[in-house]
């Protein structure tokens, strides 16, 4: 896609403290177990109690961060919600299998059934918000939340304003234990503050939700504009490094010019290859903070973007980090999902 | 200027037939998919009717060309047969000879089998071939068996928006090659019987035990189907270029979002008469240019009112032939906005309208009613496709003879 985006608002729900306060005073969440969860708000101040009671946790979850997004950016009604999440409401779908077994398919809640669809977040972000414009969600593991990206993108440059692109992701023990049986998951315990020193197969699980107010303009509110990105399906090992020399040559850049690569590097011995294209770059990893899922990258865009709008790397969250990076003109994000779905994000200060 | 967005091929599998050939000789035989199923273990064998796909999935293992082969789940092998056809009626023998654009809906991705194994995955106490179905858990398993499978490795992805997914696909794919992002993209979903949405739509009161009854007084719910349908989209360049015969022209699409509830369009169709009303502003129409409109008409007691009021704000007295083919075909919920847009092509090339099965009676809401015969030989030039789902998202296509 040509043509920048800008970020004038965003919020994320994460496993740090990323939703209240001054995000850069917290010091990082340590979890003890290979399932990091997040740190969940009181979702009361956002959504009314009565609603609250019958809505699941990803979707409190999910309409919270985007509520806080629009709340941030100033704007009351986004031209457009788009979003990204591979596996939508976890626990909703685990509930309904259970109960069409538990029950014999008699007398069935269809609650579970309806807050399991994907798009029900969504659904909900238009109701709260009011808005009957343009409302796609996208479902493909690693490439969700860059589907939602370029949808958002396409409905800036066919004139939309105020296009609202989020994600979100969950994980619940039992689909931990489900992925684990394929080897997603290390088989020793490590802390998440200590998932760089554990190189072997597999990594961590995370969750959470991104959500950013996009617009084709700037203004003094802008975090940083989302310059390009490009995504690889499947690729070669080789494929990477040539597509990423020409990346940045499409946005006038070389390796030099790039000041830090967010990585999604999770010390996966069985994946962490493909990082190797960026040896010689300034990198820090983010998915100590995060851990792995299918929309770890829109963490990373809500992690560069503050970055680049503060021109400062949270050192209390990358302990790996020798010394601040000079400036932060240019970000790049690599991040790949078990080595199937890879992207490229350049976000650049305004 | 933006491009023009032509079809240049299609494929489809549903309970009438494993083509589109298929598909309109028993269009045009009034010949209705619904049954009972043979193929999903639920208490609801006898009682609920469905219009399920007739092979087995050992069957379509065959059809789709992967006999033999492990970890396709029936909505990808669905999936695939129509993925196959439509490649090649579109002519195109290596998809890897333009970059090529794959966009696949789904509702509840490899459910049909993950579900029938679920519990033993869960259970650490049992191992075995079971395994195997572990990824095919989420939505984007089918998108990839088939990418893979065929050799689609530009840009994948999978939208899931209820009901209006594969005409979401379509819409994003058209919006993508008028972008100048890509010029071929292939557009569709696939959708296969579970228990999980079965039991989803029943726990809504939602499902007909008799054979659903689009637009009629006395309708009482839907009907699940299953199927899968593909179309193949190119830019005006790329047609002139490859010298590809041309379908029929996406000229206007709209989505919008009603805001009104979960589950439940508003009476007055408020998110179906913008949909439309966007669809045909973008493809420059007005009303009067519309001779078919094939309706979402799933025969639930809101939608068709929201649906007929909003056909009623939008055409007045002068509303065209209109007709919902899901008593053919059931409610394919993910693939259902592309097996409609397909009948929508057939309309066009083969200038007809659709019958809506069994209608007796005027709704007393509306002074429309849907047209019951098979009309053969009528001037189908223009034709509004609506797909509407959960959460308030709806979506119109305007598909266009092509006239140059």
């Amino acid at each position: 896609m040509k043509g920048k985006c800008y970020i004038q608002g965003m919020a994320a729900i994460s496993p740090q403290h990323t939703f209240e306060g001054d995000s850069s005073a917290q010091p990082m969440v340590a979890g003890s177990s290979n399932m990091l969860s997040c740190v969940e708000p009181d979702y009361r101040t956002f959504i009314p109690a009565n609603s609250l009671r019958r809505m699941s946790r990803m979707l409190k979850i999910g309409l919270t961060t985007a509520l806080k997004c629009m709340q941030d950016s100033g704007i009351a009604v986004p031209g457009a919600i788009v979003t990204g999440t591979g596996k939508g409401s976890l626990q909703d779908t685990e509930r309904f299998i259970k109960e069409i077994r538990d029950y014999e398919e008699r007398a069935l809640n269809p609650t579970p059934f309806i807050q399991s669809t994907y798009n029900a977040v969504n659904g909900l972000i238009a109701l709260q918000q009011k808005c009957t414009q343009y409302n796609n969600t996208f479902v493909h593991r690693g490439f969700s939340f860059e589907n939602a990206l370029l949808d958002s993108m396409l409905l800036l440059h066919e004139g939309a304003e105020n296009v609202l692109a989020g994600a979100f992701e969950e994980i619940t023990g039992e689909h931990f234990y489900i992925k684990s049986r394929i080897g997603q998951w290390k088989s020793e315990t490590v802390p998440n503050n200590a998932l760089h020193e554990h190189f072997s197969p597999g990594t961590i699980s995370g969750e959470g939700a991104a959500f950013f107010l996009l617009d084709a303009k700037p203004s003094d509110k802008s975090y940083a504009a989302i310059a390009g990105m490009k995504t690889l399906y499947k690729p070669s090992p080789e494929k990477p490094g040539t597509a990423l020399q020409q990346f940045l040559q499409q946005h006038g850049l070389s390796m030099p010019d790039v000041d830090l690569v967010l990585t999604g590097s999770n010390a996966d011995s069985n994946y962490d290859f493909y990082y190797d294209v960026l040896d010689g770059m300034l990198q820090l990893p983010f998915k100590h903070l995060c851990g792995e899922y299918d929309t770890a990258s829109a963490f990373a865009l809500w992690l560069g973007a503050k970055m680049v709008k503060e021109q400062q790397v949270p050192a209390q969250w990358f302990p790996m980090l020798q010394q601040q990076p000079a400036q932060l003109k240019n970000v790049l994000i690599y991040n790949h999902f078990f080595g199937e779905q890879h992207t490229f994000m350049l976000l650049q200060s305004i | 200027m933006a491009e023009r967005v032509f079809i240049t091929g299609m494929g489809m599998i549903t309970a009438i037939g494993d083509n589109v050939a298929g598909n309109l000789h028993n269009l045009r035989l009034l010949r209705t998919g619904l049954g009972y199923t043979r193929h999903l273990d639920t208490i609801y064998k006898e009682t609920l009717p469905v219009a399920e796909v007739v092979h087995t999935t050992e069957q379509l293992h065959e059809l789709a060309g992967v006999a033999g082969m492990e970890g396709y789940t029936r909505t990808t092998l669905l999936g695939l047969v129509a993925m196959r056809e439509a490649l090649q009626q579109a002519g195109i023998s290596d998809v890897q000879d333009e970059p090529t654009g794959f966009i696949n809906a789904s509702t509840v991705g490899g459910m049909c089998d993950t579900e029938n194994v679920y519990f033993d995955i869960i259970n650490p106490e049992k191992s075995g071939d079971f395994l195997k179905f572990i990824d095919t858990l989420d939505c984007a398993d089918c998108t990839q068996r088939i990418a893979d499978t065929v050799g689609l490795n530009e840009h994948i992805a999978t939208i899931s928006t209820a009901c209006s997914s594969s005409a979401n696909a379509l819409m994003f794919g058209a919006r993508l090659i008028r972008a100048g992002v890509l010029r071929r993209v292939i557009c569709g979903g696939t959708e296969a019987l579970t228990r999980f949405t079965l039991n989803g739509f029943n726990s809504l009161k939602n499902i007909d035990k008799r054979p659903c009854m689009p637009f009629d007084q006395d309708r009482n719910g839907l009907n699940l189907g299953e199927g899968a349908a593909y179309l193949v989209l190119e830019s005006e360049t790329l047609v002139q270029e490859r010298q590809s015969a041309v379908l029929a022209e996406l000229r206007g699409y709209a989505n919008s979002n009603e805001a009104f509830h979960p589950t439940a369009p508003s009476p007055e169709g408020d998110g179906a008469y913008a949909a439309m009303k966007n669809a045909l502003d973008m493809g420059g129409l007005t009303p009067a240019d519309v001779q078919y409109v094939n309706v979402h008409g799933t025969a639930t007691l809101t939608n068709d009112v929201a649906e007929g009021m909003a056909l009623q704000r939008l055409f007045g007295q002068q509303t065209p032939k209109f007709s919902s083919t899901k008593p053919f075909t059931g409610h394919t919920l993910a693939a259902a906005g592309a097996i409609e847009a397909i009948y929508s092509v057939l309309a066009i090339q083969h200038q007809l309208v659709f019958p809506n099965l069994h209608f007796k009676d005027k709704m007393e809401e509306l002074y429309i009613v849907p047209e019951t015969r098979l009309l053969e030989g009528y001037p189908v030039q223009n034709v509004i496709s609506n797909s509407f789902g959960f959460g308030g998202n709806n979506a119109s296509l305007l598909i266009s003879k092509y006239e140059g």
